[in-house]
């Protein structure tokens, strides 16, 4: 259950999204996500899932993969919708008790949906193609202008990339917890809420345990095979754009284009 | 002088209380000199709490001596301005494989230590290339350390350090948390190092059976070196070794006993095939 979340966890093939440069996966994931909430009808959203498609199918990465993300935000969706649903002023559709469910609330509760879903399988399909090595890399060098505003551009990069690298291991970790407890007659599925939350607090304080553990270790470890910092390091995969990338900028850019020109012109038309 | 080398190293660990008050002292390591030569596979021996971790993480830099000194390769391993090259020329592998190894992908892990010291791309590439050959994991240079095995992660982690070309590799209880099967691959491969490529090896454990082809043996109890010598020199003082809470292996076990029985048998016999030749040599001489 624990081991569903796929964000940052990479599955290894190989195809054209795989070999792309994390920048411009990083960028395009930025647009389309912009993209997404931008839109305002429809036949956005249609040329986005379009778009969306065609990124997963030249992915190679099988779709019951992100669908496996989505898991996680099944609770965050319900809610947004939920919200939306009943808290919407407009045209009254339906209306028991003391909620109404109106025709503008549907609407937007709709939209919330999917561009939640585009959203997390968008991030996951990043995340999916690139290794987190290579998505650190990228950022570090897409923020490297901040450096003049003193910002440890390195530093957080080095940092999300062993976090990420520890997701999975702590994941595992969880469950292994987890396990130890329910064979003991812990019980985590029934009761409230409160009830449930306090069931966690023994998950957890082993958890935190392990982590400040595995923390020090590592950082002796990093030590040991000379790490310093930034200064004076070389790459072993250094970013260089290929052709593959600026053709892959112009395919994001026409699908924004695209995408925009058709929201307007059904718009119009409607 | 030889590679490593340690004269009277003291380490003492303060103990504190809750509101940091000295509580006391723990001598870890108690006076210990050796010197170790360019080329030998050294292993150090003890129970829990002998003090072999804390001698270990001497040669790294990562601990300073109380008192007495380390030098590696003629450096001195107190000297802030050499404590990068130190730490080049000894590497260090230590027990989890999960918390030593940074990359998401084999090769990127093996190449952190060559980026770290600033090896321009192209010899990097060659490096990993070397190391993951050395240590018999190249075909596995894509995968995620996650789905290997302990063994498999050992090696790479092993890898990762040779990649840095350290003229000495310090191996801290790389076996603890491995299966049977996982243990002798990575001993095969710390041999290997050690006889084809010439790595002065230092091999810290509690498995006997991964000393015996070690040149030298330190046998570590309450931070001295207890006994020192051969691994047949060690292993043919069972007595000791059993005042000092360790496992003898069970042929030399085995040896032992029929020797107390009365059974004429050479001292510190090592593995099953040596006992099988002492045993035949000697039915054939009695009939």
């Amino acid at each position: 259950m624990l081991r569903d979340i796929t964000l940052g966890q990479y599955y290894q093939t190989d195809s054209v999204i795989h070999r792309l440069d994390p920048r411009v996966k990083l960028g395009g994931t930025l647009l389309f996500i912009l993209s997404l909430f931008f839109f305002q009808r429809y036949p956005g959203y249609l040329a986005a899932a379009l778009f969306l498609g065609i990124v997963i199918k030249l992915s190679h990465v099988p779709f019951r993969f992100m669908v496996r993300g989505m898991k996680a935000i099944v609770f965050l969706l319900i809610l947004t919708v939920a919200f939306n649903l009943f808290l919407t002023p407009g045209k009254e559709l339906v209306s028991f008790w003391k909620l109404t469910i109106t025709w503008e609330g549907v609407k937007t509760a709709a939209a919330m949906a999917v561009r939640l879903t585009m959203l997390i399988i968008g991030s996951s399909i990043m995340t999916l193609t690139t290794t987190p090595n290579n998505l650190t890399d990228g950022m570090e060098k897409m923020m490297r202008p901040l450096r003049v505003f003193k910002v440890p551009v390195h530093e957080v990069a080095m940092m999300m990339s062993i976090a990420l690298r520890f997701i999975p291991i702590l994941l595992e970790e969880t469950d292994k917890i987890m396990k130890a407890q329910i064979a003991r007659g812990a019980d985590f599925e029934s009761g409230n809420l409160l009830k449930r939350a306090k069931a966690m607090v023994p998950l957890l304080v082993p958890l935190f345990v392990s982590a400040f553990r595995r923390a020090n270790d590592l950082a002796l470890a990093m030590e040991a095979r000379c790490y310093r910092g930034g200064e004076g390091r070389t790459k072993m995969k250094p970013l260089v754009y290929q052709k593959r990338d600026r053709i892959a900028y112009l395919c994001i850019l026409l699908y924004l284009a695209v995408s925009i020109t058709v929201g307007r012109l059904v718009w119009m038309w409607i | 002088m030889g590679i490593v080398k340690a004269s009277d190293v003291v380490y003492e660990y303060i103990r504190r209380d809750e509101e940091g008050n000295v509580e006391g002292i723990t001598t870890a390591v108690d006076k210990v000199s050796f010197e170790i030569a360019p080329g030998e596979f050294v292993a150090i021996l003890g129970h829990n709490g002998s003090g072999k971790s804390t001698l270990a993480k001497h040669i790294n830099a990562i601990l300073n001596p109380t008192e007495g000194t380390v030098w590696v390769d003629g450096m001195d391993t107190g000297d802030e301005d050499r404590l990068w090259d130190i730490r080049q020329t000894a590497g260090m592998v230590f027990q989890n494989p999960d918390n030593q190894i940074i990359g998401q992908v084999v090769e990127e892990d093996v190449g952190f230590g060559p980026e770290n010291i600033g090896i321009p791309t192209k010899q990097i590439w060659e490096r990993v290339e070397e190391s993951l050959r050395a240590v018999g994991m190249y075909e596995y240079r894509k995968h995620s350390p996650n789905r290997l095995s302990g063994g498999q992660k050992q090696r790479v982690s092993i890898a990762g350090v040779l990649a840095m070309h350290p003229k000495c590799i310090v191996l801290d209880e790389p076996t603890a948390m491995l299966d049977p099967s996982g243990r002798r691959e990575v001993i095969r491969a710390v041999r290997g190092l050690n006889q084809v490529e010439g790595v002065t090896v230092i091999l810290i454990t509690h498995y006997m059976e991964e000393i015996i082809h070690a040149d030298r043996v330190f046998v570590m109890d309450q931070g001295k070196i207890a006994m020192e010598g051969t691994p047949r020199e060690i292993f043919s003082q069972v007595e000791r070794l059993k005042e000092l809470r360790l496992d003898v292996p069970q042929v030399t076990l085995l040896a032992y006993e029929l020797k107390k029985r009365g059974v004429s048998l050479p001292d510190g016999i090592l593995t099953p095939q040596e006992l099988a030749d002492a045993l035949t040599g000697q039915k054939r001489g009695q009939s």
